[in-house]
This record gives C-alpha cells, structure tokens and sequence, in this order.
C-alpha cells in the first residue's frame, strides 16, 4: 500500500557473482547511531583530558570500582548481541521466524541482567559514600555509566518492539524488516560503547 | 465555486513561525536583557545571585515581560506538528493526544521560567538572598530539569513519522530518527540535581549548553521540515481535490 | 538454530569473548610496575578498539554496506581509538 522511496530501503536481492550493498536498516538510522557514538568519543575524550590533570586520584579511585562485575556486564552484552544477530537472520527466513522472538527475548533479557548487575555495583558504591559528587573521577564514572545505562533502556524498549514484530503472523513489510535491522544496530551499539567504556573507565590506569 | 482543501496552509504556517519567534524573543529576553545565556554558577553566594538581580532589574522585568508573551507559543508552535501527528496516525489518535497533552503541560513550564524571575526581580532590594537562589535554581530546574516530557514528545514525533501510511510521506524518514536522537541528547539536563560545578551543573557544558543547543536546534530543524511538510501536503490535497495537475513523477 | 549459528559473526562472538577475557586478566592488579601498566593500558585500549571494528563489521553487517557508510564506521574506529590512546598517554 506504501510506496517506497527506492532510494532508500533496498531489498537484499543477491546476485550471483555481485554483492549488492545494503544499508542496514536506514540511512537515518546511522545519522543517529554514528552521532551518538561521536558524542561519546567526546566523552571518552573529556575523561582522558581530565585524567591526565589528576592522574593519581583517577587511578586511587579506579581501585574502588568492581571490575568482575564490569567484566560480567560484558558478557551479558556480548551475548545479547550475539543473540540479537541470530535473531535478525531467523527473522529474515520464513522456516526459522518462529525461534527470532525467542532470541530477542533473551537479549532483551541479558540486558535485564545487566541493569541488575549495574544496580548492585551503583548501590555498593552509595552505601559506600561514594557519590557523583566526591570527586572527579566518579563524577565521570557515574555520568558516563548512567548515560550508557539510558541508552540500554532505550534499547530494551527497542528490542521489544523488535520482539513484537517477530511475533506477529504476517510477513514484515519492507519498513519493518529495515526497523528490525536498525534497531539490531542500535542494541550492537549499546554493546560497543560498553566494550570501551569498561576498560576506559575500570581497566587502564 | 472554488473548491477547497481541508488544509489551511496559511494557519499552519502561522503557528509555525509562533515557534521562530519565541526563539528570537528567547535571544533578545534571556540572553541579551537578561544576560541568562549561560545560567548564573549554582556555585554562587547567596549574595553574589542576588546582586544579578539588583545590578539588572530594569533589564529583567522588561525581559521577563517579552519572554512571557513569546514562550507560550510552544503550545501553538507544538500544535502545528501535532495536526501533522493526526494526519500521521491511523485510527484512534493516541500519539496525537499524547502530544495534546504533553505540550499543553509544557507551555506552562515555559512562562513559568520568566514569571519567576519577574516575582525575584520584583523585590531584589529586600527580598532574603537566600530566598532569591532558591527560586533561582529553582528556574534552572524548571529549564533543564523538566526534560522528560520533552523528550518523550520527541520519541512519539519520531513513532508518527515512521508509522506513516501517507503516500507521499509528510516527512523523510531521517526527522524521525533526528527525534530519537535528540530524546537522548537532552538527558544530561537531569544530571544538574548533582552537582553544582564542572561539566553537569546547571551552567556547565554538558547539562545546560549541550541540552540547550540541541533542542533549539532540533526546534529549528523541526520548523524547517515542517514548513516542507506543509508545501508538500498542501500539494498532495490539492492534487486529490482536482484543484491541481499531478505532475509528480513518483511518490517523494 | 544450527543453520542459524553457521556465520561468521558466531566465530566473531567467540573471539570476542576471548579478547574480553583477555583484557580483563591484563587490567587486574598483579603488581606490575607503571611502564608495565602503561603498556597493558595501550594493548587493552587498542583490543577494545578492534572489537568495536568487528561488532560493526560482522554484528552491524556493515561488511555489506556501501563503501561510504563502511568507510564511516572504519574511519571511527582508527581516529577514535588513536585518540584515545594518544590521550590516555599524553594527556596532562
């Protein structure tokens, strides 16, 4: 019923002997998912900067965060993504679409998990006394974690909506299958800052 | 008998060009009268923030005057791409009245930032300093902290556009993705209930200039598409109506 | 979900882990002195910003994306990860 602007949601359509490039998802899904990730290099940035002002209170206060449940945030990630890929491939064959919500299932819950995990590292640093505001190193901490946790919000709520497309009876139209792959890219954009912020911010010092 | 479209481009455009002003207005009010654009340091004495008020009254009252009668265009500004909200969903109009009602508390939110200003600058002289920056930050929280139903607004603008069933669309796709995008932006603004200096107190970088710069900029980027928004349907209506040739040579 | 797991991206995944696990051993305490430190800190940095390459290109499929899009996100992961590097070693 919907014409499609031809430019811009192209069919995977392989020819034999030629790739035909695709854009996952939509062009304007990667105004906003490399933007985002420029605004983080800034952050990143900002925090060396100020490190390198006050090398040894960064690396004191370093000391104080939890790296093994840094590390296990990691992997609940790293296998939310994983789960999210296979997702996307089952979602794109009609014999295996029945198992892609089921996968988007279990990332959506690996991120639960990693809310969790983050709420239990937030709250031993409060009942610490540790708060944004003790000094520099754990405002950057706090700020840089907070604003990567609202982004995995976000991404939850996407990955349900994901979730819910995979569930319905009909064949995704063409809109719905590249909201279903820039929605992928946005999860696996939550992923990779995470890859770098855990050992910006908790491993090297 | 002139036929008619359902759409009056000429209102629509006027409540648009409500929004450029209350941005202007902001200019000339906040910044240039006011010397607002950056926020006062939280950091200050109570004394220090009330000696602001004492050194600019005259400028203050004056510009809490203009900036009251500009901001509460945000309702009307807002309106205009809820009609396109409407023409955006279909059935029951849920997003639309989302909209309705998330930009009919935010007007308020708006005027509320000069009226108070104009209640300190109406007694600098005697009013408790102490007084005086509570209700100062307490307008910097009205500014900043007040996010949320913003961004949320964003989020549907964005769910209207992509779930858009118009042939041709109202707006290109990328608008929808430019809302979510600034929905997260604007979080930072939260973090001013922590901190009162460096990078997230309500005058640093990340909590007042990033915020600021990405929703007026986002409002410019809005108005700009919008008025496209206006031609292009203004066009499709009149082709329906009979009033014009379709001379398009695809769908957008 | 045999069928599905036979992709590139799930030897990726695996490799991912390992270079997880990799860093997370190197940034632990073990006593080792500031030169030491200093190198782990670049190596770890450097494998974050390989992973992040290969999230894109195997996860984000940006391997069959067009060369401009690609390009992009390859370009963001030399520039971002030389500057951080360069930061977190000379940054005062």
């Amino acid at each position: 019923m919907v014409t499609l602007p031809d430019a811009e949601v192209a069919p995977r359509t392989p020819r034999p002997g030629r790739r035909v490039p695709h854009v996952p998802g939509e062009p304007g899904a990667w105004i906003f998912i490399l933007g985002d990730m420029c605004v983080f290099a800034v952050f990143f940035s900002v925090y060396l900067i100020q490190r390198g002002h006050d090398p040894g209170l960064f690396a004191h206060s370093q000391g104080e965060l939890n790296r093994n449940l840094g590390a296990l945030n990691t992997i609940f990630l790293l296998v939310s993504s994983l789960l999210v890929v296979l997702a996307v491939r089952a979602i794109r064959e009609e014999s295996l679409r029945h198992l892609a919500s089921r996968l988007f299932l279990g990332a959506i819950g690996c991120g639960g998990c990693f809310i969790v995990v983050k709420a239990f590292e937030y709250h031993e640093k409060l009942a610490a006394g540790i708060t944004p505001a003790t000094n520099d190193f754990f405002m950057y901490y706090f700020v840089l974690t907070g604003l990567h946790l609202f982004h995995l919000l976000f991404g939850m709520a996407v990955l349900t909506v994901l979730w819910r497309f995979a569930r319905q009876e009909a064949p995704l139209s063409h809109y719905k299958l590249a909201f279903v792959e820039g929605g992928a890219c946005f999860w696996h954009m939550v992923d990779l800052l995470w890859i770098v912020l855990f050992p910006l911010l908790f491993l090297v010092r | 008998m002139t036929r008619r479209i359902e759409m009056d481009s000429g209102l629509m455009k006027a409540a648009l060009w409500t929004g450029v002003a209350l941005v202007a207005a902001m200019i000339l009010s906040q910044g240039i009268l006011m010397h607002f654009i950056g926020p006062p340091s939280p950091d200050l004495t109570a004394q220090e923030l009330a000696q602001k008020f004492i050194n600019r009254t005259g400028e203050i009252r004056v510009g809490c005057l203009i900036m009251c009668m500009f901001w509460g265009f945000w309702a009307t500004w807002s309106m205009a791409i809820t009609v396109f909200i409407r023409k955006m969903e279909k059935g029951y109009p849920i997003l639309t009245y989302c909209s309705i009602a998330l930009n009919g508390g935010g007007y308020v939110f708006f005027i509320l930032i000069p009226m108070t200003w104009a209640v300190i600058a109406f007694r600098p002289e005697t009013l408790d300093p102490a007084i005086m920056q509570i209700m100062n930050d307490w307008v910097w929280f009205d500014y900043l902290f007040t996010w949320p139903p913003f961004a949320v607004w964003m989020v549907i603008i964005g769910l209207a556009i992509l779930k858009d069933h118009n042939v041709p669309a109202l707006y290109p796709r990328w608008v929808a993705y430019l809302n979510f995008w600034c929905a997260i932006l604007i979080f930072p603004a939260g973090l001013i209930v922590f901190f009162k200096t460096g990078l997230f107190a309500y005058d640093g970088v990340g909590a007042f200039w990033m915020p600021f710069f990405v929703f007026f900029g986002w409002m410019v980027a809005m108005t700009l598409t919008t008025f496209q928004a206006i031609t292009r349907h203004r066009r499709t209506l009149e082709v329906k109506a009979g009033i014009a040739a379709d001379t398009s040579a695809r769908a957008l | 979900m045999p069928t599905l797991l036979r992709t590139p991206a799930s030897v990726v995944w695996l490799v991912l882990v390992a270079a997880t696990a990799f860093s997370w051993t190197l940034g632990t305490d073990h006593g080792l002195g500031p030169d030491a430190q200093q190198l782990a800190g670049i190596a770890i940095l450097a494998v974050a910003f390989v992973k992040i390459r290969f999230i894109g290109l195997y996860f984000m499929e940006l391997r069959e994306a067009p060369i401009l899009l690609r390009g992009l996100f390859e370009v963001y992961c030399a520039a971002v990860g030389t500057l951080v590097i360069s930061l977190f070693l000379f940054a005062r």
